[in-house]
């Protein structure tokens, strides 16, 4: 097969020049440690947001360097001569430099996900088919925007230009720099006509937040339908020569390449609206722990922040209601996974139900427990807290030992056990408002929890309403030590 | 080979016109190439060898005229077509960091047949470089691979397009023994050229171009003896003799006094030099010293076109 025999030998070609070694794979990793370092501070989280445009960065520019303007060099050059006299023909010369461009690719990707996951302990949350087939996609995507402008480029000067109008807009304008969540409205409204935005965010909500390849289809047949584009053009207005021209008609003919994409931003403009979704995304790395025995304590003292990688239903098994029908009571309450949740995190937990009048005149209440484990080494903590929001009630929010939550008391109490020591149980009252509020439980023996000797055991953190009758709303979400 | 094949046409030009904008590069080109003959097309530079040859190459699109080569017409065919010519071009441009090895198997590797790569680096004198990169390569050495290339698919006919100009002496020695060396193994060779003395040493017929036409074609002989340019004789006298008289001898076309020596051009050479002679003897006069120059392909063109080949 000509395709394969030339696209090996131009691997070959590429491992001789030193230059091309750089770009191919030095530079990446530059970039990389640029992104990882300087952006992402090193967290392993926000790594896995910024690896996607890291490896965006790196397709681009391989699609636009390696390939387009490499063609442009090689016909300058005069090097397309001699395979012209051979029975090949275009296609096999086109096919070779695209195969070539991808071969080269994928180890430069390998090298860029070992050193995130060695060097930043990046989390992998993409499985491996799913990252070939982004970076297939997108590397088919952008060696059809390189072959486009090698097509309608006459001269290298004229190649250049395209190269950095294009270039550019794309790198500042897609997310490949700044995340988008960051930059002003319009110019996320901008980005979503250009497909470098596509495949910067597939990644990102597939690294950070291990959302399904198949919830972003309609962005792969974008990127995949750029590619075929490139390469009908490539085909169409290929030359071998220097001197063959393309005339303007044609070079404005190659205007359609941009169709998919405007209707692509037209679509994503009025119906879809990815802003929300970049937002999480940006969200899950702004709010990523820190890497190191940091990380490890922010881990061990977030309680639940209702995040996590399983299914939404079971974010939400820890947690327990009770309500007064276990006194002959009516009052109902359920919890809900609600999305999104404080601050942009992907979800938070909803407590909501009625309180009915109980016996006796008394009032009615229902309450949701978690059990929760003591850190270890507790000392230096001061406390929980958490965010809350809904209708304005008082809640109450205490911290306790099993058997006294067992017991169905949901007010501060003082235990009497024999075998125990005598400690005060904390709660607290709060109202929530509308908008989400940090709301701070103090548990004085946190700071020694010796005294005690029950820090080993599970306890019991609840939070319940009662108070007049009728419904009542409470959001809860990032319950942790602090 | 059988006589009838000998004389077989393998190339067939008809008509060819080509222009560059306002450049007229071929006008109404037609001739013919027979099976097993080195023919070239001598001319200055411009006068449209290579677009000619880059027409049958396949390298170019002509406006009109139609070319055959092998039978296969060179628009509809030109796969097929390209499966049995090996060419070189005026100057090959490979990828700097390709080995000379690389590109002798990667270009074999395009053709249904081959020839063996090691063979050719023998031939080409290439063994010793075989592991060299292009861009290390000499002139000579470009020029040696640009032929090996043009062979690697064991061709029927062979395109040289200038395939010594650059070179030294003894490089270009070297390239015509190659060239011999093609015809000896039956392989139809085109070449362009501008050097006289390799269409007349190589080439079998000799097509002349000048300003995209063809001024004249046959063997180098045929041409000479066609012209009426006629052998230049430098000759030196014991004593000074009259130009008029001189004209007179049986065979002189022409004659003129140049630093005390006599230039004739005189046609058939061998009657004028005997008439001289003669001539000399009766006038008591001598010959003290004789030039004879044939004349050249170069006279061809000369009278032909009312130009030197160098402009």
């Amino acid at each position: 097969m000509p395709t394969v025999r030339i696209a090996l030998l131009t691997i070959r070609l590429v491992m001789r020049t030193k230059v091309a070694l750089f770009f191919t794979f030095l530079f990446p990793l530059f970039f990389l440690f640029a992104y990882a370092g300087l952006i992402a501070r090193g967290k392993p989280e926000a790594v896995a947001y910024m690896f996607g445009p890291v490896v965006t960065l790196n397709i681009m520019g391989s699609g636009f360097f390696g390939l387009g303007i490499q063609s442009v060099m090689q016909r300058e050059r005069g090097s397309l001569r001699r395979y012209r006299l051979a029975p090949i023909g275009p296609r096999t010369m086109l096919l070779s430099n695209l195969l070539a461009n991808y071969l080269l690719e994928l180890p430069t990707i390998a090298l860029l996900l070992l050193a995130a996951l060695v060097i930043f302990h990046m989390p992998m949350k993409i499985g491996w088919a799913t990252l070939l087939v982004l970076v297939t996609v997108g590397t088919f995507a952008f060696a059809g925007f390189g072959l486009t402008i090698a097509s309608v480029a006459n001269t290298m000067q004229e190649a250049q230009i395209y190269n950095n109008l294009v270039w550019f807009t794309l790198l500042f304008l897609s997310g490949v720099t700044f995340p988008l969540p960051m930059l002003p409205r319009w110019i996320q409204r901008v980005a979503m006509f250009f497909p470098s935005t596509y495949l910067v965010s597939a990644f990102q909500s597939i690294m950070a937040q291990a959302e399904p390849l198949l919830d972003h289809w309609m962005e792969m047949l974008v990127l995949v339908t750029s590619g075929v584009f490139g390469l009908l053009f490539a085909v169409r207005l290929f030359r071998w020569e220097k001197e063959e021209r393309i005339s303007t008609k044609a070079k404005l003919w190659s205007g359609v390449f941009v169709l998919p994409f405007l209707v692509m931003g037209f679509w994503m403009n009025t119906r879809a609206n990815p802003t929300a979704m970049w937002a999480r995304s940006y969200h899950v790395m702004e709010q990523a722990p820190a890497a190191g025995p940091n990380a490890e304590a922010e881990k061990v003292n977030l309680i639940e922040n209702f995040d996590g990688t399983q299914p939404s239903e079971e974010l939400l098994h820890r947690w327990q209601i009770s309500t007064d029908s276990d006194v002959s009571g009516h009052s109902m309450g359920e919890i809900s996974l609600l999305t999104p949740g404080a601050e942009g995190t992907p979800h938070a937990m909803r407590l909501q139900g009625h309180l009915a009048p109980g016996p006796n005149n008394t009032q009615g209440y229902v309450s949701a427990r978690c059990e929760v484990q003591v850190p270890a080494n507790s000392r230096g903590l001061g406390g929980v807290e958490f965010e809350a929001r809904g209708e304005p009630r008082v809640y109450q929010v205490g911290f306790q030992p099993p058997y006294v939550a067992q017991s169905g008391s949901s007010s501060s109490a003082a235990l009497t056990s024999a075998n125990a020591p005598a400690l005060p149980f904390p709660a607290i009252s709060f109202v929530p408002g509308e908008a989400w509020q940090n709301v701070r439980l103090p548990v004085a023996w946190l700071a020694n929890p010796a005294s005690h000797g029950l820090a080993d055991s599970p306890w019991v953190l609840e939070i319940s309403v009662t108070g007049p009758p009728g419904e009542f709303t409470l959001d809860l979400d990032q319950i942790r030590f602090y | 080979m059988s006589p009838l094949e000998e004389n077989s046409v393998l190339v067939s030009v008809q008509n060819l016109h080509k222009h560059y904008g306002d450049l007229v590069a071929v006008r109404g080109l037609s001739f013919d190439i027979l099976q097993g003959e080195v023919f070239g097309l001598l001319g200055p530079n411009g006068a449209g060898k290579t677009t000619t040859i880059e027409i049958i190459e396949g390298l170019r699109q002509p406006d009109s005229g139609s070319v055959r080569v092998c039978g296969l017409d060179s628009r509809q065919e030109s796969m097929a077509l390209k499966e049995r010519i090996g060419a070189q071009l005026q100057s090959t441009v490979l990828p700097d960091k390709m080995r000379v090895d690389e590109a002798l198997h990667l270009f074999a590797g395009f053709y249904r047949r081959s020839a063996s790569v090691h063979l050719l680096l023998e031939r080409f004198g290439l063994v010793e470089k075989r592991r060299t990169f292009f861009e290390n390569l000499s002139g000579g050495q470009r020029q040696r691979l640009a032929l090996a290339l043009a062979l690697v698919n064991d061709p029927e006919l062979v395109l040289l397009d200038e395939p010594t100009v650059g070179l030294d002496p003894q490089l270009r020695r070297d390239i015509y023994a190659l060239i011999e060396r093609f015809r000896e193994e039956g392989r139809t060779v085109l070449l362009t050229t501008h050097y006289i003395e390799e269409a007349e040493r190589l080439c079998d017929r000799v097509a002349i171009m000048d300003r995209g036409q063809l001024v004249a074609l046959g063997t180098p002989r045929e041409l000479i003896a066609r012209s009426g340019q006629g052998t230049r004789l430098e000759i030196h006298l014991a004593k000074p003799v009259g130009l008029d008289r001189l004209k007179l001898i049986e065979g002189v076309i022409d004659c003129h006094e140049a630093d005390g020596s006599y230039l004739l051009r005189a046609q058939p050479a061998a009657v004028t030099i005997a008439a001289l002679v003669r001539f000399l003897e009766s006038e008591d006069n001598a010959l003290l010293d004789l030039h004879i120059a044939r004349p050249s392909l170069e006279d061809v063109f000369v009278e032909m076109t009312g130009r030197k080949m160098e402009n």
